[in-house]
Order: structure tokens, then C-alpha cells, then sequence
């Protein structure tokens, strides 16, 4: 069995996993477990169920690092205070550790907390790559700026699954914000390459699984060690 | 299933409903058939199908001068195509009656069917069932009708038959096709086929697309869409028949309410139009987004040449029309050509010293038809100009025939294309000349760049796949 196909069944054994539990969420640990085997670069990461555990990790890791809590009934993080940022010392990270536990379930009490993710807190221009279903015209791409003001600004290029190399390019070209793509004022500069092979990989992430009804992956990173997914989200549907 | 070439050749054709009555649809139809307008039958000019036509009418013996026939069952030879204009409660038994009789295809021009509610729609699926037994392929229900100008065929309840040309044009509005082809005749555009699509039961949109593709009378298809049968199906086809032949699509009903009530940013993102703005995009089929560019840009692609690059120079005897088709063509992502000082040296020859000396070309208020002529032929030629915008605003000098006769000559001899605006003038011998030799005249200077931008678009398209 080629390592293509070794992976592919993989992604279809957490879905249909998942699917049998009646779960249509994944969240960003199972997105991005999903995400690296179809060659989506991620940030470093590790989960951590215990403040000392935490530190463990991000000793390991370096800092500074971000901290986001893990619990399935969170779909927003941040507007639970569960993202945190600039984490510098390992003191810092457990004290942390306590905090975000408790001001989740201060907002959402009934959350179950599956730990703490850590992870290498890295920056760069915010990009957006994410899937969608129409009702007529089935799975579709889009490609823009990301961060939290997507929805606002809506530079994004959507075009249908499966795309090819010319679509991913005409994609970026059609952002007004392409000019960030280049690297504007000492921001760093995108390969376009590699921003090319991630739509593919999506996009065939998404025709080889069609149990994948929506994915966000945002925000997608430009920083200077290259393109770094950071947050991601798939929602499954029926297929 | 069998071909959708018998609803565009046909060698027969039956009308199941033909009336002698005035005014009714079955009377029109078979009247149209025959003659292949209104004006014709009203002056007596049988004008129309040239094959076999049947008309079936069980109460009559003739109607319009033709035999009638009780059924089709009763017409002793091979009937082809079947345009059906009976209540729909009678259409079941009809398109049954039309499968015992070997028919290939049927117009079911009746309303009445899904758009109105569930027995209607249980009604049209039964007739799709038995069609599908026969292998008749329908067009319909609900819909004006088929029209094929190199047939002499005017199967439809429309007035009039369209000039022959390198359109052919498939509309879900039955209305928007009467129209089309009365301005048709006004912009001198020639159409191939003509199709009122309606509830699209069994032959749909990527169907026909697919015919066209291979019909060579066929240069150009242009579409109006409200929704599309199968979406899918119709990109995939698009995607294929858009590397030989333009596809033009107005598609209209924009709405945001598409977007769907979901936790993800792209889910939310997503309106009903982005899905066609991207099929449109991927497949390379041209989006007009009012009739006038659905127009304009069917014509550009059915009748001028693609250009083989992105640099188009205008041409003009005033500033502000000039200024007007630039601003018009910046906006739309065009690029003007930079002269270069061999052709600024050639019009320096023969234009005043006060001409512009950069694009657009601004050779004067007083430009005579000469000066024209000798301007665009330089321009035409010039290695780093690719097409031109020609814009000519009514002088005392400038005689607008003798320009319209050299620009088409011009034209014909270079291989670039050419579009134009006579800047306000309407219905002129001098623009029904340039429509007629299938160079776009549009009254409005944007309207001309425009025409222009689709061909653009069109070479674009073509550099992309590796086409050209």
C-alpha cells in the first residue's frame, strides 16, 4: 500500500470513527490530525492535561508559546478567554494553565476540558483556506486574508473541488489583498509554491472525502520559516 | 435516450394541437412552422420548414392548408419531431402515442406541469417515465419553443424567425427569447438556434451545450440561466466545450441569502452566487451581467477574431469619447497599447501635428474618412497593438458610410479585431453596415470596450489552458 493511500485510509477511519459516534465536529486536534496526513503544514503542538504537564511541553518547545483550551463543546475559543498568548515562562504557563480551566467553565459550565493544547506561537500575515458545500454546485475552495475580520472583509476566491495548479494561482491572484502575498513592509514573503500545494492538498482532501462538508483553516500563516496552519476546524455532513 | 439533433434537424415535424383558431398557440405554432414568422403568413410568403408537416387535430381535416390527421398514429409516414400544444392532462397520452409512432424528439410547449403543484410535477415525471421507454428526448414542458434557422425551422409560439448567424441562444425565459430576437434584428445578429428551455424535465442546459459544441453552424453560445438543472453536470460540460467554442452566461437572481447559518467562515462566506461566479471563472465561460453585455459580448466572440494579446489602442476623432473608452477599459483590467515611435512616426504622416501622439489616438475633430482609414491601417499593423477600438463622433467632415466601408475593410485584411462606437448614432446606414460585415457597433463608447474586454477575456482564457 503507497503512503498516499496508507494515509487516506487513515482520514477515512477517523471519520467514519467519528460519524459512528454521531460526532459532526472536529475539533482542532482531530482537524489537524487529519490536516497533517493530507500534507497541511501545522505549527509544533502538544497536549497538555495538567499544568506541570504544560510546562513539560512548552520547556520542550520554546517560547514564547500560545495555549488554547480543548474541550468539545467549545467551537469559539476565544470568546471563552480560552486562547491565551506570549506565553514566556514555564511559570507563566501553569498559573495560566489554572486560569483558562477556570474561566471556560465559569462561561460554559458544563464544558468537558480534554486538557490544554500548547503550541509553538508563531506569526506572520493571516491567510485563509477553507472548504464549503453549495446545495447545486457541491464542494468548493476558498482561498483569502484570514484572521478574525474574514467575515468582514470577505477577500477571498472561492472556485469548485477538485482545482488544479492554474485554478490555486488564479485564486491568489484574484485577492485584493494580493500584495501580501509578496510581503509588504518587511512582512515576510509568501513562496506561492507552497501556497499552491496546500489548496491542492485541500481540495483533495475534500474530493477523496466527501463526508467533509466544511473546513476552515484559519488563520494559515505567511511567516519567515515558511507557510504554518495554526487553527483549523472540519465539520463532517452526511457525504 | 436518443439525439438532440432531431430538435434542430428534424425531417419531419408533427403539431399535436394545431388549430385553425386565430390566436390560439397550436394555431401559431403550425403557422410559424409553415411560414416562419408572423409577417410571413400574414403576407402569404411560406417562408418555413421545408420537410413534412403534420397537423394532428382529431376535429378537422385540414387546418392551414394542410391535411389534418385524428393522431399521430394516423400519419402514414416517419414522423420526427413532435411540438406538443394540448392541455396537460392530454400531453401523457400524447407523448405515448408519439413513442408508438417512432418520434425522436418533442417540444411539450403546454404549461402546467412543475411549476405549478404536486400532481402536476407526479404528471410531468409519468411523462418522462414513458418518453425514457421510447428514448424520446423532450424539450419542455412550459417553454416558447425551438428555433433552427438553417432548418427554416421556427417551432415556437414567438412572432418572427431570427437571421441566420453563429449564435445559438438557450433561455429559461421564453419571454427573453421573443425579445432577444426582435433587438436581434435591430444589432443585424444572425442566430443558429434558438431554444426556450422551460422547466428543463428532460433535455437541460449542459445538454444543449453539448450539441452546440458540435453543431457548426454554431459559433458562439450564449445562455440566460435562472438556475441550472444539474449545476455539476453543466460545469463539467462548460468546462470541455468553453476550450473550442465561447460560452456567454447571464445568470440572473442574485440573492445573499445562499450563505448558510453554519459555524465555519467559509460556510458563512459562501453566498448562493459565489459557486457560479467560481464555476464561471474555472470553466471559462464568459459572465455578462446585464443584457446589454450579454449582447455585446455574444456578438464580439461570435463575429472578430480573438486578439493574440492584451494591448488594444483607440482610435478617435474626439477627447472626451477617448477618455470615456479608457477610463472604461482601465476599470475592466484592460491594458492600453504604448505606441511605439515607429507608428507615432507613420501618423505623423498622415494626421496633423495636433494629433494626440499617444493612445488613445486622437487624430482630430476635422479626420475625414481617409485619415481613418490610413490611421487604423497603421495602428491595425503596428507589432505592438493587438486590436483597436474605433469611436467616431459626428463631425461635418467625417462621413460616417465611407468610414464604416473602410474600417470593415481594414478589419477583414489584418486579423485583429475591431469593435466600434459611432458615438450617438442610432440606426444609421453606417452602423447597419458594420453590424451586417460583423464588426459590434454600439451607440455607447463603453459598450465598444466592453465588446472588446470579452474577446480579451477569450485570449486569456485560451494563454491559460495552452489553447493559443
Amino acid at each position: 500500500m503507497s503512503v498516499e493511500t496508507e494515509k487516506n485510509e487513515k482520514i477515512s477511519r477517523a471519520i467514519a470513527e467519528a460519524l459512528g459516534r454521531g460526532q459532526k465536529v472536529f475539533n482542532l486536534e482531530e482537524s489537524r490530525a487529519i490536516m497533517e496526513l493530507a500534507g497541511i503544514p501545522f505549527n509544533k503542538c502538544g497536549l497538555a492535561t495538567s499544568a506541570g504537564d504544560a510546562a513539560d511541553i512548552a520547556d520542550d518547545m520554546g517560547y514564547p508559546v500560545v495555549m488554547k483550551i480543548v474541550s468539545p463543546q467549545v467551537i469559539h475559543k476565544t470568546e471563552v478567554g480560552g486562547v491565551r498568548v506570549n506565553i514566556a515562562t514555564g511559570a507563566e504557563v501553569k498559573s495560566t494553565y489554572e486560569d483558562i480551566v477556570k474561566g471556560v467553565l465559569e462561561q460554559v459550565p458544563h464544558a468537558e476540558i480534554n486538557g490544554i493544547l500548547i503550541e509553538e506561537m508563531v506569526s506572520g500575515t493571516e491567510l485563509i483556506v477553507g472548504t464549503t458545500t453549495d446545495p447545486q454546485f457541491g464542494p468548493m475552495i476558498m482561498f483569502g486574508i484570514g484572521g478574525i475580520f474574514v467575515e468582514v472583509y470577505k477577500d477571498v476566491s472561492f472556485r469548485l473541488i477538485p482545482i488544479s495548479a492554474n485554478d490555486a494561482r488564479d485564486m491568489m491572484g484574484e485577492i485584493k489583498g494580493k500584495a501580501l502575498l509578496e510581503g509588504i513592509r518587511g512582512l515576510p514573503r509568501a513562496d506561492p509554491d507552497k501556497i499552491v500545494e496546500i489548496l491542492e492538498n485541500v481540495s483533495k482532501l475534500v474530493q477523496s472525502h466527501p463526508e467533509i462538508d466544511e473546513m476552515d483553516i484559519n488563520p494559515l500563516l505567511i511567516t519567515e520559516n515558511g507557510i504554518i496552519a495554526v487553527d483549523a476546524r472540519i465539520l463532517l455532513g452526511d457525504g | 435516450m436518443g439525439s438532440i439533433e432531431y430538435f434542430f434537424k428534424p425531417r419531419s415535424v408533427a403539431v399535436i394541437g394545431a388549430s385553425q383558431a386565430e390566436g390560439k398557440i397550436g394555431n401559431i405554432v403550425l403557422k410559424n412552422i409553415i411560414f416562419g414568422s408572423k409577417d410571413n403568413a400574414q403576407m402569404g410568403v411560406q417562408n418555413g420548414f421545408k420537410g413534412n408537416i403534420f397537423p394532428i387535430n382529431p376535429q378537422a381535416e385540414e387546418v392551414c392548408g394542410l391535411k389534418a390527421y385524428g393522431s399521430i398514429l394516423d400519419v402514414p409516414t416517419d414522423v420526427d419531431m413532435a411540438v406538443i400544444c394540448i392541455p396537460a392532462k392530454a400531453v401523457k397520452r400524447s407523448i405515448e402515442e408519439c413513442g408508438t409512432k417512432g418520434v425522436l424528439s418533442v417540444v411539450i410547449i403546454t404549461a402546467g406541469f412543475s411549476e405549478g403543484g404536486e400532481d402536476s410535477k407526479n404528471l410531468e415525471n409519468e411523462i418522462l417515465d414513458i418518453a425514457s421507454q421510447y428514448s424520446i428526448r423532450i424539450i419542455g414542458p412550459n417553454c416558447l419553443g425551438v428555433i433552427s434557422t438553417y432548418s427554416a425551422l421556427n417551432a415556437s409560439f414567438g412572432d418572427a424567425m431570427p437571421n441566420k448567424g453563429p449564435i445559438s441562444f438557450v433561455s429559461q425565459s421564453g419571454a427573453l427569447c421573443t425579445s432577444v430576437i426582435n433587438y436581434s434584428f435591430e444589432e443585424h445578429l444572425g442566430f443558429s438556434n434558438f431554444v426556450s428551455i422551460g422547466n428543463k424535465s428532460d433535455v437541460d442546459d449542459a445538454d444543449l451545450l453539448d450539441y452546440f459544441s458540435g453543431d457548426e453552424s454554431t459559433k458562439c453560445i450564449m445562455f440566460y440561466i435562472e438556475s441550472l438543472k444539474d449545476a455539476r453536470k453543466f460545469f463539467d460540460t462548460s468546462r470541455r466545450v468553453v476550450r473550442d467554442k465561447p460560452v456567454v452566461a447571464f445568470k440572473s437572481g442574485y440573492t445573499e441569502e445562499g450563505a448558510k447559518a453554519t459555524s465555519s467562515h467559509t460556510g458563512s462566506i459562501a453566498g448562493s452566487d459565489v459557486a457560479y461566479v467560481a464555476a464561471f471563472k474555472q470553466s471559462g465561460v464568459f459572465r455578462a451581467k446585464t443584457l446589454s453585455q450579454l449582447f455585446d459580448s455574444s456578438r464580439a466572440l461570435a463575429y472578430q477574431p480573438v486578439p493574440h494579446g492584451e494591448n488594444i489602442a483607440i482610435l478617435t476623432n474626439a477627447g472626451g469619447p477617448g477618455v470615456l473608452a479608457s477610463d472604461t477599459a482601465y476599470s475592466l483590467g484592460m491594458a492600453l497599447a504604448e505606441l511605439s515611435e515607429d507608428t507615432v512616426e507613420k501618423l505623423n504622416q498622415v494626421c496633423p501635428p495636433t494629433w494626440s501622439h499617444r493612445n488613445p489616438v486622437d487624430i482630430i475633430g476635422d479626420a475625414t474618412a481617409e485619415r481613418y482609414e490610413e490611421s487604423l491601417k497603421i495602428l491595425m499593423s503596428a507589432r505592438e497593438i493587438d486590436g483597436v477600438i474605433l469611436l467616431l463622433s459626428p463631425t461635418a467632415r467625417a462621413e460616417p458610410m465611407d468610414i464604416a466601408i473602410r474600417t470593415v475593410d481594414v478589419q477583414k485584411e489584418s486579423g485583429k479585431p475591431v469593435t466600434a462606437s459611432f458615438v450617438g448614432m442610432v440606426s444609421q446606414e453606417s452602423e447597419n453596415y458594420l453590424d451586417s460585415n460583423g464588426i459590434p457597433e454600439i451607440e455607447y463608447p463603453e459598450r465598444a470596450v466592453f465588446a472588446m474586454y470579452a474577446l480579451i477575456h477569450r485570449m486569456r482564457f485560451l494563454k491559460k489552458e495552452g489553447l493559443m
